[in-house]
């Protein structure tokens, strides 16, 4: 043994006297610190290079100062700058633009936080993979046939919740996707579901880390769970009894509060009373206002603003014109925490496009317009572009973001404060190659948006607007969206559990990239819904013969 | 500093016992060395030794700070501006750092001994600017580094880091 070695090291000796200068390895002689000062000026391409030297580069190369470092130079100054660009010219939402200037590491903070568990390398991956739009695609079979009404879906802080007639559903969208808990509807009355709403659950010393969760029905009823992450329990808190206004459309809950719209545009705000789990006695909420609008249309988005001294109703709606088509329209109510009305104000989007030329040319008559072939003729089909009924609102507040049927959307940046409630002019996004059927923004701007075929699916990156000049330009140059080219997960036993038949027909199957080409062929839906958080977008697709599954983009 | 300070000699010993003289304004590039002329007092009087920097390794990184030794003082920020692209080197300093590798691993050391923070900077991103744009098998040979990895270890590394190289 000892001679083989000796003989290796005799045919290596000519190779190594060419580079007679050093025998020795002065570089892996430098302390640690040093080696990470020398690996701290390469870039990520060059990194991942230096961790195929040997043991101790993979270690060194993947320390968590370095990418840390490459964390903040890729993803966060570049976004700073952005943000002091928009502050400039300061016309858009002031004080939260202020609040994230006053950290250097914005919304990122958390990560610095919790330091110790925060990998750098994996953050960094999982922004760039969403920068460049790759994902690993898995699908969730979760219906085999038609469900009525629709299966409705959720998604919140890496839980995907689900109701339908057989009950509400939790599952983990991280991992192994494992069922985390699931309960029966039975309290509706086997009235289906309409709608599903998820926020923040009830936080005070004896819970915490919980969800509050709603499920409106066809009846009107609805239903309040909490979700225990910790215990994996849902838990049924009440529900409430048949409303006479119908069936309730849309919903928000912010503990202890609670919002839910009917059909016929009724709005109702309910709060919780105090600390209900230690009454074992079934909680109902107090239905604090009651309002009813007309000019409210579908599709239409309800959100909760809580803050310590006002809680904001937020309506964002649909509006016909009967001039010039559909435009949006945004209700706040403000109420005190204990439920005082404050005040109600509205503001819409309409101003913006009412250009003169509408008023010379009734949009009505567009086949006619058409034909004249005048400059009035493309404002006009501009015009009716805009005005095209949308698909979906989504609102995350200062974000507005519609999908339009005619393969674009809509993003409107809306300023409230004390004195003012304003939609600022709508920007058209461009990028989608065919129907636009579901949207939806998160709070920092990062919007999805998918197409009708579900073939399509769009990653924006939209903080702060339009306002200011840079941010014009990159919208001129329509490098606003990536594409998200989807891989599919190489194999089953990657992920343990997730064919297990425990799961309530969660089987996942995974279908081979040209299974899925050919899949496109057949008829696939998409219903419009679609949610991610940090790790991953799901979007609920319904294929032929009413069969639905979830598909969730994987972007670790 | 006066301009008097600044044109004081100060007397400094390296390991090897060899005493070096030069100005307190090129010295004091080395925040070693500023520290120890405040905590002294009496500059020029007492020699000040260098303990770990070799004659040849000391004249070289005086005579880098004697080129350097009117650029502005460093300031604290400066290391969340410090990544910057390796390529920027000025051209003194290239010319500078032109010497075989023992040499510019020994000026490595000393700047970071003698706390020279610009001059540890031009000296990492020089081994830096080595590395960039080889093969793992290049960057070895480099600089001796043993491979302690099997061929199916080192793919398997490959792999997992896909997502990051240059497409």
């Amino acid at each position: 043994m000892k001679r083989q070695r000796d003989a290796d090291e005799i045919v290596l000796q000519p190779a190594t006297k060419r580079t007679k200068t050093s025998r020795v390895d002065h570089l892996s002689r430098l302390s640690d610190e040093l080696i990470l000062r020398v690996l701290g000026a390469l870039s990520v391409s060059q990194l991942i290079v230096c961790e195929r030297l040997s043991r101790k580069y993979r270690s060194l190369a993947g320390d968590n100062s370095l990418w840390k470092g490459l964390y903040y130079h890729n993803f966060v100054r570049p976004r700073a700058t952005r943000l002091r660009q928009s502050r400039d010219r300061d016309e858009v939402d002031g004080d939260r633009f202020l609040s994230s200037g006053g950290s250097r590491w914005l919304d990122d903070e958390h990560l610095v936080r919790h330091e110790g568990r925060t990998n750098w390398k994996k953050q960094f991956r999982l922004r760039q993979n969403w920068q460049k739009g790759s994902a690993v695609v898995n699908e969730i079979q979760v219906a085999e046939e038609a469900s009525v009404p629709p299966t409705l879906v959720q998604m919140n802080d890496g839980i995907i919740y689900m109701a339908d007639r057989t009950g509400l559903r939790a599952w983990s969208a991280k991992g192994s996707r494992k069922m985390v808990a699931q309960t029966s509807l039975e309290a509706l009355n086997g009235s289906p579901p309409t709608t599903l709403a998820v926020g923040p659950g009830l936080d005070d010393e004896t819970t915490t880390d919980t969800t509050a969760i709603i499920v409106g029905s066809q009846s009107g009823a609805f239903s309040v769970f909490t979700l225990d992450k910790r215990e994996a329990d849902l838990c049924h808190l009440c529900t409430h009894e048949p409303s006479t206004s119908g069936t309730i459309s849309s919903a928000a809950i912010a503990w202890p509060y609670v919002v839910t719209m009917t059909a016929t545009q009724s709005l109702s705000f309910y709060r919780f009373p105090e600390r209900p789990r230690h009454t074992n006695n079934r909680v109902q909420p107090r239905l604090l206002h009651s309002l009813k609008s007309q000019t409210v249309y579908p599709p239409l988005s309800v959100s909760l603003r809580p803050s310590p001294s006002t809680i904001t109703v937020c309506i964002a709606y649909t509006l016909p014109t009967y001039l010039s088509g559909w435009t949006f329209g945004l209700q706040e109510i403000r109420v005190t925490p204990g439920g005082d009305f404050l005040g109600s104000r509205t503001a819409s989007a309409i101003d913006q496009h009412y250009r003169p030329l509408a008023f010379a040319i009734p949009p009505m008559i567009h086949h006619i317009t058409a034909t004249q072939g005048s400059l009035a003729t493309a404002t006009t089909l501009e015009l009716r572009h805009i005005h095209s009924k949308p698909t979906t609102i989504s609102y995350a507040h200062p974000y507005l973001l519609v999908s339009h049927p005619d393969n674009t959307l809509t993003l409107y940046l809306v300023k409230s404060n004390a004195e003012t409630l304003h939609i600022s002019p709508g920007s058209r996004l461009w990028g989608h190659t065919s129907s636009v059927s579901g949207a939806h923004v998160g709070g920092r701007g990062k919007a999805v948006s998918v197409s009708q075929r579900g073939d399509e699916l769009r990653l924006w990156e939209l903080e702060g607007g339009f306002v200011s000049s840079a941010a014009r330009k990159r919208l001129a140059s329509g490098d606003l969206s990536v594409q998200v080219q989807p891989s599919v997960a190489t194999s089953t036993s990657q992920r343990p559990g997730q064919g297990d038949p425990n799961t309530l027909g969660l089987a996942m199957s995974v279908r081979s990239s040209c299974a899925r080409e050919q899949s496109s062929s057949e008829l696939t839906l998409t219903r419009g819904w679609i949610g991610f958080d940090e790790e991953n977008v799901v979007v609920l697709e319904e294929q032929s013969q009413g069969r639905q599954a979830l598909l969730v983009y994987d972007f670790t | 500093m006066s301009a008097t300070e600044a044109e004081q000699q100060v007397k400094l010993v390296s390991s090897d016992n060899v005493e070096i003289i030069t100005e307190r304004k090129v010295a004091e590039r080395s925040m070693l060395i500023k520290n120890m002329i405040e905590d002294l007092g009496a500059p020029g009087e007492e020699p000040i030794p260098i303990m770990n920097v070799s004659e040849a390794v000391l004249r070289k990184v005086l005579e880098w700070c004697s080129h350097h030794k009117n650029d502005p003082a460093p300031t604290q920020d400066d290391d969340a501006d410090s990544r910057k692209k390796t390529t920027d080197i000025e051209d003194w300093d290239q010319k500078f750092m032109q010497v075989d590798q023992e040499m510019l691993f020994e000026i490595i050391l000393a700047a970071n001994y003698m706390d020279i923070k610009a001059l540890l900077d031009v000296g990492c991103k020089t081994v830096a600017n080595m590395i960039k744009g080889k093969s793992p098998e290049e960057i070895r040979k480099t600089f001796n580094i043993q491979n302690d990895f099997t061929p199916e270890e080192e793919e398997q590394i490959r792999r997992e880091n896909e997502w990051a190289e240059d497409r």
